[in-house]
């Protein structure tokens, strides 16, 4: 045990020295088992520092470092078992580190700052890694089987929040960004009829994706991530139903207004009937033909839909094709 | 001996987890709504977990694991970025945290690096005048991203915990989190659906 403390003193030295935040290894001392590292036997701890002068014994020259006396298939984890900084005395490797001065080599790892003031990992040895997560594995949860592909979690699972958390060292561990929460979610999950569909995306605006059919809505305006989180999904419920509401002013929609064009009751209609008339009454004399016999006729259906498609999709290469053959077969030319 | 007993627990609790699965999939899942109906079961990590893996030698009392009957959150996408300021410790961390997920049977999506980002300052190297002689500082970030798929609740807080306590000094760390939600059930129908739908809305 006196060993043991003796260690722990040790380190304690090195923390007032370095000043690095080794709480952890302390803490770690107190939980000792029995396997205990094997130090030179009964060795007194010797005096630190002469503050007498030359009333007080002399200072003993320190021992043999422990890497001579390690063993080749010893317990790593037993010597480093938590983060420390590095000891040479502790670490059997002949490390170098440092620039090569007088086109030397590297300085030795004894009495290096460099090699103690870089971060190292040699409390997480694949061995110590393993053994961790042995000692975790009871508490990790399964991944249930039947979800095993994107498709079938959007399928079922179509709501996607994400929220993001910050780890850094500063003087706060708070990071007011970990408040922000995002939404999203696909349209075409929601159960949405037409106006609905079109009703909902004048209400959102922006935050539509039209490629990917996705609706995003991200909050922070509240302090906490639990408030953003319930007013997403407030803001959620409330576009959805109120998409479905249908106004007493939504009927007093214009034609310049509406999103479609809507063929019936067009210039274009009022024209090509106009045009079909004189045409049957000039070739079969004074008949008169119905209107609705003339808009049943498929030719002028074909002339509605390439109409309708231009007007819609906007001119290109099949949609004016279709509107030159479905003219040809109107006016019989 | 309560290591046994312990262990046995927590396999049958994996076995009450498995169970509850296959009979969701035969389902089809679209029948339960909400997450009560999943019964995947949580697990609560203790506080005081370190202990256990101190040495090599066996314990004589392991942690007790507490089980839950509160639905566990599933995520799909888990994202791990570390950023330092030496691209040695960032390598060493990538091992660790991709070898952590390995063994805990965590699926890894990506592992790549972002490229860096320079910050260059040009400053007056005297107290006084001097105009001419300047010096210039820059400071390099790093940049890790491990990209993570499919994990539950309690795998993602274990995962992330052990992760978080073994991030080296000057390493920050920014881990996003997508969690998988059905759509609640006040949004399945329209609350209007058997009230006549021209209302007035003023």
């Amino acid at each position: 045990m006196a060993a043991r403390s003796g260690k722990a003193l040790v380190s304690l030295g090195r923390l007032n020295g370095c000043g690095l935040g080794l709480h952890t290894s302390l803490s770690r001392a107190t939980y000792a088992t029995a396997l205990t590292t094997t130090t030179t036997g009964n060795k007194v701890f010797p005096e630190r520092g002469n503050r007498g002068g030359f009333a007080r014994k002399p200072r003993r020259p320190p021992g043999d470092p422990r890497t001579e006396k390690m063993a080749v298939d010893q317990d790593w984890s037993a010597v480093y078992p938590a983060a420390a900084a590095f000891r040479p005395g502790s670490v059997p490797l002949p490390v170098r580190m440092g620039y090569p001065v007088n086109r030397g080599v590297p300085p030795e790892k004894r009495g290096n700052l460099e090699l103690i003031k870089i971060p190292n990992f040699l409390h997480l040895t694949p061995a110590a890694i393993k053994k961790h997560c042995k000692a975790l594995k009871p508490f990790c949860t399964e991944w249930p089987t039947a979800l095993d592909s994107n498709a079938k979690c959007d399928e079922f699972f179509p709501i996607k929040v994400k929220t993001t958390d910050y780890v850094s060292a500063s003087n706060s561990i708070r990071n007011p960004a970990a408040r922000i929460v995002n939404l999203q979610v696909k349209l075409s999950s929601l159960n949405l009829d037409d106006h609905a569909q079109k009703k909902i995306l004048k209400l959102v605006g922006d935050r539509y994706c039209k490629d990917t059919d996705t609706l995003t809505l991200t909050t922070d305006s509240c302090p906490l991530r639990k408030q953003n989180y319930d007013y997403a999904m407030y803001l959620l419920t409330v576009v959805y139903h109120e998409s479905w509401k249908t106004e007493a002013w939504e009927a007093d929609i214009t034609r310049a207004d509406m999103d479609e064009y809507i063929w019936e009751d067009s210039p274009s209609q009022k024209n090509i009937l106009d045009t079909l008339v004189r045409m049957k009454a000039a070739a079969e004399g004074e008949e008169e033909a119905m209107e609705e016999e003339v808009l049943g006729r498929p030719e002028v259906q074909e002339y509605k839909d390439s109409v309708s498609r231009l007007k819609n999709e906007g001119e290109n290469e099949s949609s004016l094709l279709q509107y030159r053959e479905a003219v040809k077969k109107v006016l019989q030319l | 001996m309560a290591a046994p007993m312990a262990y046995r627990r927590a396999v049958c609790s994996l076995a009450r987890i498995f169970v509850g699965i296959t009979k969701l999939g035969t389902k089809g899942l679209s029948a339960c709504g909400g997450h009560r109906d999943c019964r995947i079961t949580r697990s609560h990590v203790p506080l005081r977990w370190s202990t256990s893996f101190h040495t090599g030698a066996v314990f004589s009392s392991p942690s007790s694991i507490r089980v839950t009957d509160e639905p566990d959150t599933l995520f799909q996408k888990v994202s791990v970025l570390v950023k330092g300021h030496d691209r040695a410790v960032l390598d060493s961390y990538e091992f660790f945290a991709t070898m952590a997920a390995k063994e805990l049977g965590i699926t890894l999506d990506k592992v790549f690096e972002p490229p860096k980002y320079i910050e260059r300052l040009t400053l007056l190297k005297s107290v006084h005048i001097f105009k001419k002689h300047m010096v210039q500082y820059e400071m390099r970030t790093h940049y890790r991203c491990i990209e993570l798929s499919r994990l539950t609740g309690s795998t993602a807080q274990v995962y992330l915990e052990y992760i978080q306590r073994n991030l080296p000094e000057g390493v920050a760390m920014e881990v996003s989190k997508i969690a998988m939600e059905k759509v609640p059930e006040h949004i399945l129908e329209p609350l209007w659906k058997n009230q006549p739908t021209d209302r007035t809305g003023q």
